[in-house]
């Protein structure tokens, strides 16, 4: 196994599949909690906080995920990593390119991060470097293509997709319920249809990186006493509201 | 002695000939040869230690794998990295300890020891407990993590700062202390959520993973 120093890091690669060395000369953007240990002088700041107001005004514009990031500062090595996902860095050059949320990890300053007409995903425009994970390596794709919506990371350069419901599945008694209601959806039967010149991110797998968040706080629930309970019962209501 | 082979990033084959070796509960894959199981409470330590890891809740089920022939480990679908010692002392979470056998001396550690008080908080912040299992001598350990374990090099003049979480064991004249990046935005609610750092410094590694537990 290597042992890796400040002189043999790769420098804004990927350290494994799972891991990815960032060079950090000035501000970005990285997503809360994904900071596994660094090199060199760094400082974390929460998004809002004062002196930034102005930076973050110019390329953060979805308060929605406001607390799911934060700025680093300073000059360093920083060790990204996203509960064993792969990582996956793309170069962004006078173009745009829309993410799933809970996978984007990262970017740097020259890029605009704003919110897309579909919900549950950013979209970044500009120049620069993006740091996304992702469950297994990514897959590229030209449209026309369909794409269950568990496993589509993003897209680049192509027009906003629609949604396709598989009229087979619909047709049922049954199942026409559910997909009225919105639940009992398995993914089969409602696709991401895109279209046009494009690139079209997958993920190897179905199950979201979401989801290691999830099962590590369903990990901590027992810990918690009646009060703790209660006041996080109010902010899953809060959070639900706020997406409705 | 036994010998530990890496046969993937999952797996890893150890080869008995006529010895023993400790390895955590339910982590046995497969195995060829003559080789016994038993429950190990001693695990190689002594009556003390077993006290100890008890009272201290570092406690951990090993099984005792013991004969002639190749054991196969691999466990939760972790990644596994055989570390080698050379008359050192390797710091793991209990919890990581896939496979190690008597070549290799087991203890636990009070952490506050080394960091004084900030051993203490290291505890309280990370949820680790403030206790952690210590490996001496020369010999292989196998470890797991989620995602392959990184080893990240410490020297006086470049300290590491690691998150908590992401932290799985050390080795090496060491020293942790916390370092907090706390002002007062975080006690109106608006933390960066990288609030508590583990800075190490000294000369040696540290193992961290491309994950937060």
């Amino acid at each position: 196994m290597t042992i890796y120093n400040p002189n043999n890091l790769p420098k804004n690669d990927n350290l494994s599949r799972f891991a990815f060395v960032v060079d950090v000369a000035k501000e970005m953007f990285i997503r809360k909690g994904k900071m596994i240990a660094y090199y060199g002088q760094m400082q974390f700041e929460s998004l809002g906080s004062s002196l930034l107001d102005i930076l973050v005004k110019q390329s953060f514009n979805a308060p929605l995920y406001i607390n799911n990031f934060i700025v680093t500062r300073g000059h360093g090595q920083l060790i990204l990593g996203d509960n064993g996902n792969d990582i996956a860095c793309y170069d962004l050059d006078n173009a745009n390119m829309t993410i799933k949320a809970s996978h984007l990890l990262g970017f740097t300053m020259g890029i605009t991060c704003q919110e897309s007409t579909l919900p549950g995903f950013l979209t970044l425009i500009g120049n620069g470097k993006i740091i996304a994970s992702s469950n297994g390596p990514v897959h590229f794709l030209e449209p026309p293509c369909r794409v269950d919506d568990q496993a589509i990371l993003g897209w680049a350069d192509c027009p906003s997709p629609s949604y396709r419901y598989d009229y087979e599945h619909v047709k049922g008694f049954v199942t026409a319920v559910g997909a009225m209601t919105g639940i009992s959806l398995s993914g089969e039967e409602k696709q991401i249809d895109f279209s046009g010149q494009g690139t079209v991110l997958i993920q190897s797998s179905e199950v979201g990186a979401g989801d290691g968040a999830l099962a590590h706080l369903i990990s901590q629930i027992p810990g918690l006493n009646k009060h703790e309970l209660g006041s996080l019962n109010a902010i899953i209501a809060q959070n639900l509201r706020q997406r409705n | 002695m036994p010998s530990y082979t890496q046969i993937n990033e999952k797996l890893i084959e150890i080869t008995l000939n006529n010895e023993e070796v400790y390895a955590k509960k339910g982590a046995m894959i497969s195995y060829q040869g003559d080789v016994l199981f038993s429950r190990s409470f001693l695990t190689g330590g002594g009556i003390q230690d077993l006290a100890m890891r008890t009272a201290t809740n570092e406690g951990y089920a090993m099984m005792l794998a013991k004969g002639t022939g190749k054991i196969y480990y691999g466990h939760n679908n972790l990644f596994v990295t055989i570390i080698n010692l050379q008359n050192e002392m390797v710091y793991v979470e209990s919890d990581v300890l896939l496979a190690y056998d008597n070549r290799l001396q087991i203890g636990t550690m009070f952490l506050g020891n080394q960091g004084g008080v900030q051993g203490i908080v290291r505890g309280a912040v990370s949820g680790q407990g403030l206790f952690t299992t210590t490996l001496q001598g020369s010999g292989q350990v196998a470890i797991l993590s989620d995602g392959n374990a990184i080893g990240i090099a410490v020297t006086p003049e470049k300290p590491v700062f690691v998150d908590p979480d992401a932290y799985i064991g050390h080795k090496g004249n060491l020293s942790s202390n916390i370092v907090t990046d706390l002002n007062w935005k975080s006690f109106i609610g608006q933390t960066s959520g990288e609030s508590y750092q583990v800075k190490f410094t000294g000369q040696g590694t540290v193992y961290i993973q491309a994950s937060e537990r």
